[in-house]
Parts: structure tokens; C-alpha cells; sequence
């Protein structure tokens, strides 16, 4: 039995395995993304667009899962596990890049000597202990002289003098020295950047403003506004706001809209503000349509005839 | 000379509106030829805008008067209507009162319109509504605010005030020297 011709025609219905396209297909398995750069095929996409994307994703797809199965693998108890390597497309970041922290004035100085920074071990060899130990910190070797069991004490020292106590007290001096140089770097910081830091300190710029305007407020504040004040020598006079006004010459056209705008304006007024009888400007003169109506005799008559049959052609 | 700010135009559109309500647009839109409000030493001129533009030219000490004078704002800020607009008052008034020939002259004096000298008023006028009074041959004599509404006047008695005097062609005369 020859089963040739059944076995090519099966293996027709097949589609190739590897993919051949005229610009090779863009792999990023550690992103499992395949970028298609070919340029659209314009007669197969107008004839029938789902047959053309569909072959295009097979096609996509296909190069992926081959590239897949060429990885390292780990066997794991749901079969094996092929290693991503890590994603190779580089993807735009979501947030700005960092501004450039402001420097401290040991930077600065640094940067203008040249001099550079050097990295030192944090750690320390104690002979005694034979061991490392810290610098500072947990059992560090800044606080020996504080725990050492024999002190030198100098010669002129005081009768109640605690040599660790005053180590200590040396130590302490130099963290709260620390953290002062390192608040008033933030200060700097903030004022070169001209908004008042937390602490409510505001930078030198605005403060001489600041104190202008103080000045200016109390010049004012007398019983007489300023007006009978002696004034100090050397005192400048107080400039006031100057009043802005249009130019004379502004087109009619501009001042027409305008002056319309404010006449509509005045007519969108709450009621209670306008006249009382502000019914005039209505299509429909109210007054007079209830004289009419009642033949003279008012709202309430016209109110209470109209309640009467109501209740009539109820009972 | 300079325009009005926004809230001297408010000021003086409320009092306007007072006696030609919603005829006031015809005032700022015209057909003939664009008009302008002006604001000079306190008072304020309605003037075309080729006169504005002519006058723009002259100096303000030497500049007197330009357009029509519709009146002037009170050193508190409150404006004041002159006898000088009666004329576009009277074009476009809302409510008018017709005095008889025999409270003309009283009138002109500067007292207010009573109820004996009454000759015709537009129905339906508010109270204190401002009024444009005419002589009984509708020649425009002065404005005024009304003191009741036109319902009201008919129970009171001949010597009652029905319109409060603001404003009449007696001024011309009267006061010659501050009018302008």
C-alpha cells in the first residue's frame, strides 16, 4: 500500500516550523514579545484582513514558542521550566529622572579643592578583642573611653571630674554638631530654591520684602492712617496703588460688548437686590392679568373662587 | 477723559435702567453711529465716538464738556442724573406721567408733581419708580421717582405727592453754572 500521497497530503496541511520573513522577526523572550517589522503586505490586507492578521500572529507566535524551546531548562514537578533570560527591550521609564540633590557646603568645597571622596571601612581591628569591630555605633570603638575600666586624668582636672562622663559628653558634642551642619545645609538648600523651610525660616530675599511690607502696614495704622506721624529721618513717603484705567481711545466695537456684558450682568441680579416691582420687564404684566381676571377685586379673591368650585366638584 | 470702569458702568446702568429699563441696550447699541460713555472731572458724557475721538486731543484742563452730559458721580461714589439726558430719557422711557398746564409752572420750580396737577400716568407704574414727566402736549419737562403706584393714587387726596421731583428743564436756568 503506497500511503505516500496521504502522508504528503497531511504534511502539507502542516505549516512550517521556522519562520522566514524578509526582515527577521525583533525576540525579546524575557518580555515573551515579538516585534513584527516587516511592512504590511497591502493586496492580502485590503482582500481580507482577519485571514492576514491571523497568519501574521501565527507567524509572530510560532517564532516565539521556537525561540522558547531553545532555552535552558529546570525540571520541575509540573514538567520543565524553561529560564527567561532578562527582558533586553529597553522600555521608557514612568517617572522623571531625579533632580540632582543640592550640594552640602563640605561638596562644595570638596569639588572646588578637587578633592575626592574616599571610601573608608567602617570597621576597625581591636587588637585586645582581636576582632573587628565597629568604628561608631553598636559597641563601637568611639565609646572605649567611656567603658575602659583605668582613665589618665589630666593634671589640672576638676575634684568631681568623670573622665567617661566628659568622653561622653564629647561624643554627644560632635553628633548634635553633625546634625546642626546637616540642618543648615537643608536650610541652604530651601532657600536656594526660595520657598520658607518647615522650621517658617523664609530665605533673605524675601525677608527684606517681608519687612517692607510690615513697615508699610504700621506706618499706616496710626488713628490718623499716618497722616500726623512724625516722621523719622530719612523716612521715604509711601507710595500707594496706582489706578488703572483703560485707554481712551479703546475701538467702540470692544467697549460696546463689554458694556453689554455688564448690562447683562445687572439683568442676571437676584431678585431681592433689584426694585420691588421688577414684574415690568416680563412679556406678561402680572398685576395687570389678575385685575383682569378678578374684575378688579385682587389675587386672594381670584384664590379663594378657584379653591370654592374645587371643593364643590368634589362633593 | 477716560472710559468708565466696570463698576461706574454698573452704577450708571442701574440708575439708567431705572427710567428706560431694558431700552438701555438702545443706548449702547446704536444703529447710527457708535456712542460711547465717557467719564471727565466726574461726569459722565454720553458722546459718539468721532467726537470722543476729536476731543481726545485736547487737553484735560481745557476740555469742558463733550456730547451729552448725563450726569455726575457724588464724591461718595453714587451717581447723579442731570436734566441734560432728559432727552434720551424721554425717547425711551417706561413710564410717563402727563402733567396738567396748570402744574407746569410748579413744577419747574422745582417742586414735586401732585396728585391735583395730575394729568395722565401710564398704567401699571410701581411705586418709587423713576417717571419722565411730560406737559400735557408731550413736550419732556423733567423726571422724577414715583411716591406710590398708580393703583394707589387714585384714594389719595388732591394735595398728595405722586411724584418726587429730581430733576426738570427749570435747571437750564437755575443752575446755569454747575450744570455743564
Amino acid at each position: 500500500m503506497d500511503v505516500s500521497a496521504i502522508l504528503a497530503a497531511h504534511e502539507a496541511k502542516k505549516q512550517a516550523v521556522t519562520v522566514e520573513k524578509e526582515i527577521p522577526l525583533e525576540l525579546d523572550t524575557g518580555l515573551l514579545a515579538v516585534t513584527d517589522l516587516n511592512p504590511i503586505d497591502c493586496e492580502s490586507y485590503n482582500e481580507n484582513l482577519e485571514d492576514y492578521l491571523t497568519s501574521t500572529a501565527r507567524d509572530g507566535v510560532q517564532a516565539l514558542i521556537a525561540a522558547l524551546f531553545s532555552l535552558p531548562t529546570s525540571s520541575s514537578a509540573d514538567g520543565p521550566l524553561a529560564q527567561l533570560p532578562p527582558p533586553a527591550t529597553q522600555l521608557p521609564r514612568a517617572k522623571p529622572l531625579p533632580k540632582p540633590k543640592p550640594l552640602t557646603k563640605w561638596e562644595k568645597f570638596a569639588r572646588a579643592k578637587g578633592i575626592q571622596k574616599k571610601r573608608k571601612d567602617k570597621k576597625v581591628w581591636d587588637e585586645e578583642k582581636q576582632e573587628w569591630v565597629n568604628k561608631w555605633g553598636w559597641k563601637g570603638a568611639n565609646k572605649d573611653k567611656e567603658v575602659q575600666w583605668l582613665t589618665e586624668v589630666p593634671a589640672n582636672a576638676d575634684v568631681d571630674f568623670n573622665p567617661s562622663q566628659a568622653a561622653r559628653a564629647e561624643r554627644k558634642e560632635k553628633m548634635a554638631k553633625n546634625e546642626r551642619k546637616h540642618l543648615q545645609n537643608l536650610a541652604r538648600a530651601q532657600a536656594a530654591q526660595g520657598t520658607p523651610n518647615e522650621s517658617g525660616k523664609v530665605p533673605q530675599s524675601q525677608r527684606k520684602q517681608l519687612i517692607d511690607y510690615t513697615l508699610a502696614t504700621t506706618r499706616v495704622s496710626t488713628a490718623s492712617m499716618g497722616k500726623f506721624d512724625r516722621t523719622l529721618e530719612g523716612e521715604k513717603k509711601l507710595k500707594g496703588v496706582k489706578r488703572k484705567f483703560d485707554a481712551a481711545e479703546v475701538s467702540a466695537e470692544k467697549e460696546k460688548s463689554s458694556n453689554l456684558t455688564i448690562l447683562s450682568k445687572l439683568d442676571r441680579e437676584p431678585a431681592a437686590k433689584k426694585s420691588k416691582n421688577s414684574s415690568g420687564d416680563s412679556v406678561l404684566n402680572v398685576r395687570k392679568a389678575v385685575r383682569a381676571v378678578s374684575g378688579g377685586r385682587g389675587s386672594a379673591t381670584l384664590a379663594r373662587k378657584a379653591g370654592g368650585k374645587g371643593n364643590k366638584g368634589k362633593r | 477723559m477716560r472710559p468708565l470702569t466696570e463698576d461706574e458702568s454698573k452704577i450708571v446702568f442701574t440708575k439708567l435702567a431705572n427710567y428706560i429699563g431694558k431700552n438701555l441696550v438702545h443706548l449702547i447699541d446704536r444703529a447710527d453711529e457708535p456712542y460711547c460713555f465717557r467719564l471727565h472731572k466726574d461726569r459722565v458724557f454720553y458722546v459718539s465716538e468721532s467726537s470722543m475721538r476729536l476731543a481726545i486731543s485736547v487737553a484735560r484742563p481745557n476740555l469742558v464738556s463733550l456730547g451729552t452730559c448725563f450726569g455726575k458721580f457724588t464724591k461718595s461714589g453714587k451717581f447723579k442724573l442731570h436734566v441734560t439726558a432728559l432727552d434720551y430719557l424721554a425717547q425711551y422711557a417706561k413710564y410717563k406721567i402727563w402733567i396738567k398746564p396748570n402744574g407746569e409752572m410748579p413744577f419747574l420750580y422745582g417742586n414735586h408733581v401732585l396728585k391735583a396737577h395730575l394729568g395722565r400716568i401710564t398704567e401699571d407704574t410701581p411705586e418709587h419708580q423713576g417717571v419722565v414727566v411730560f406737559s400735557m402736549n408731550d413736550v419732556p419737562l423733567g423726571f422724577g421717582v414715583t411716591a406710590r403706584s398708580t393703583v394707589d393714587t387714585r384714594k389719595l387726596d388732591p394735595t398728595a405727592i405722586i411724584v418726587f421731583h429730581q430733576s426738570d428743564v427749570g435747571e437750564y436756568l437755575r443752575d446755569e453754572e454747575t450744570l455743564f
